[in-house]
């Protein structure tokens, strides 16, 4: 009992209450994780991210097509920006530019990938 | 494990969760969460005014002062009536107390308060300027505001000896504009049919020398405009009194009342989904269901300003930015689409002491009606209203948030000598009163 309690308290309090850094896309394909520019992230402040995109194995994927969307789903609304992956840095690693964040509370952030005709998209969850 | 387990341990986890983040701190029984939310809309929160690079002058004394002197002289008007603070008047929080502003004509639109608006990423109810030196030079050709045109200014500019000076002190050798087959007397994109077609017989070098000129005059009224901002209100004291835990001080501060408001404000309300930040405003779009001036069309809001911003010469990517590398986020990852029908630029809220009415067309006389708005939640006429749900609070209630509201008034943290025209110019130019 005690040992359910904690678990549960472990994994409720990081759904509900903080952000997830890493996602595994809806097929498997991929995993994502993201480290931001501005930490901690706050809002009303445009700034980018790098994602970081690997397979399940840990092999990080580079050359794919990375595009974004999102907004905050319990408020019915998108993002107050179109941000965009510019730059693919190698190695797994994007340059997302443009985010913003105007309002406090739970975001959902799309990332769509396409890379040799796999396509495959995950949610990046966060609370700000 | 049986489902009863998983259920009773499903509950008090999420009552552990809640007491630990609802718990009650001794600060005047603000929550943490809460204690956050205040710190964060207190002027002790606002970071010093992030630089302008697409303005080279913007944090340049002399150009404060000569944008001073700009503001406040009527001869930058056709009819050497008008100024800036004509409509943006320091007596009433750099607005008007109209319903529109009122110049030459009358604006489309209500006039919106100039304090602390330099931090906002745009300009305007439906942010069609993305900077203020690009916004300042709007207003200027603007028919029905001071409804000159940038010919005249440049060659007033030019030939005012004072401002020439100044002039040529920032930005190098200003032309005398003397040559009146190249420019004429009034030549401008934005006008009447003779102004129009003046400009589009000059060439192109020409009116690149004159924009030029104009942009410039933008970006001393943008520098002088950067110094506008408010400072501390019975608001901040009293967070400032909470955050140190000083509740006795606290609540010599803010009547039961306000502190009632301030905490709709915050949670059941949901002002703070928009009006957040220290200026409490997230200057973004949002659409609040307000209905127009009576008898008007639904204003369309930020779906055109967007378009018009894309499209504007004096925007960060064009040529009479300063930025070299022009890097400007906000305009390259702008949003666009369905959402921005209808969508209003989050007006602040500090400092509304003596700016009604309200709304982007003035359409609401007094904050009551305005918070009636929200509790009522009506559809919008076009687009979608965002503010879904209405707030359904009682009457008190909304006295209660409106008491909180009026406790957001402050002095200004901008020296006097800033707030009055320059009886003396910059040196010695006289402004027509
Ligand atoms: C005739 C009245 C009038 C005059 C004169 C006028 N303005 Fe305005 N101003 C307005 C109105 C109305 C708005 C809002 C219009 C809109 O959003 O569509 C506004 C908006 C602004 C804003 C945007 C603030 C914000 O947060 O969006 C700034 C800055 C501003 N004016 C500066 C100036 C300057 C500088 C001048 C002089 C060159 C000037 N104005 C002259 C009426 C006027
Ligand atoms: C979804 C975002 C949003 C929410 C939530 C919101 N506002 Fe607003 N508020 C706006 C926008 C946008 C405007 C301008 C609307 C217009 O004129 O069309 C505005 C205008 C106002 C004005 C008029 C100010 C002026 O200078 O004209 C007041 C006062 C105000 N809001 C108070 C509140 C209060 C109090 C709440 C909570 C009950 C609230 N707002 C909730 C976005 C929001």
């Amino acid at each position: 009992m005690h040992k359910v309690m904690i678990f549960l308290l472990i994994t409720m309090s990081s759904t509900i209450f903080s952000s997830e850094t890493t996602s595994i896309t809806r097929s498997g394909y991929f995993h994502i994780s993201y480290q931001s520019e501005l930490e901690p992230i706050t809002i009303n402040q445009i700034h980018n991210w790098v994602l970081h995109i690997e397979t399940p194995e840990g092999d990080p994927v580079s050359g794919a097509k990375v595009s974004v969307s999102g907004g905050m789903p319990l408020h019915n609304h998108g993002l107050p920006t179109d941000p965009k992956v510019t730059t693919d840095l190698g190695r797994g690693k994007y340059k997302l530019e443009g985010l913003r964040f105007h309002m406090r509370g739970y975001w959902e952030l799309i990332v769509i990938i396409e890379i040799q005709g796999r396509r495959d998209t995950g949610i990046v969850k966060l609370n700000i | 494990m049986s489902k009863a387990i998983k259920m009773i341990a499903t509950i008090a986890a999420i009552l552990a969760i809640t007491w630990f983040y609802v718990n009650p701190t001794d600060a005047g029984s603000w929550t943490k969460s809460e204690l956050r939310i205040l710190e964060e809309l207190s002027i002790y929160s606002l970071p010093p005014l992030p630089p302008d690079v697409s303005n080279a002058v913007a944090q340049n004394i002399d150009a404060a002062r000569f944008g001073h002197s700009l503001f406040f002289d009527k001869r930058m008007s056709a009819n050497r009536l008008v100024s800036c603070a004509t409509c943006h008047s320091p007596e009433k929080q750099f607005s008007d107390g109209l319903p529109k502003g009122r110049g030459i004509g009358l604006s489309d639109r209500n006039t919106r308060t100039i304090v602390g608006s330099a931090y906002s990423p745009w300009q305007y109810w439906d942010g069609r300027k993305d900077s203020q030196w690009s916004q300042a030079l709007s207003p200027l050709e603007d028919p029905d505001e001071h409804g000159g045109n940038r010919m005249y200014y440049a060659r007033f500019i030019s030939e005012d000896p004072e401002y020439r000076r100044v002039y040529e002190s920032l930005f190098g050798s200003l032309s005398h504009f003397n040559d009146k087959k190249r420019f004429p007397d009034a030549a401008g994109p934005i006008g009447n049919p003779a102004v129009f077609s003046a400009w589009e017989n000059m060439t192109t070098k020409d009116r690149h020398m004159v924009n030029i000129v104009f942009a410039n005059i933008g970006k001393v009224l943008a520098a002088y405009q950067r110094l506008i901002i408010p400072g501390e209100s019975k608001f901040d004291y009293y967070v400032e009194a909470v955050l140190q835990n000083n509740n006795d001080k606290a609540e010599t501060i803010f009547t039961k009342q306000e502190i009632r408001g301030l905490r709709l404000f915050i949670n059941e309300a949901k002002c703070t989904d928009c009006h957040n930040g220290p200026l409490f405003t997230n200057n973004e779009f949002h659409n609040t269901g307000n209905l127009s001036f009576p008898g008007e069309m639904p204003d369309r809001g930020r779906i055109n300003g967007v378009r018009k911003v894309l499209a504007d010469p004096f925007n960060c990517l064009g040529p009479y930015s300063d930025d070299p590398t022009r890097n400007c986020p906000e305009l390259t990852f702008v949003r666009k689409g369905a959402e921005l029908i209808g969508a209003m630029r989050t007006p602040t809220l500090r400092n509304l002491e003596g700016t009604a009415p309200f709304g982007h067309k003035g359409q609401f006389q007094t904050l009551g009606q305005v918070l009636e708005q929200y509790n009522d939640s009506p559809l919008a006429m076009i687009g979608h209203n965002e503010v879904e749900n209405p707030l359904g609070l009682s009457t008190s209630e909304l006295e209660s948030i409106e008491a909180f509201l009026n406790t957001l008034n402050s002095p200004l943290t901008t020296s006097p000598e800033w707030l009055n025209p320059p009886r003396l110019g910059i040196s010695s130019i006289a402004v027509l009163q």
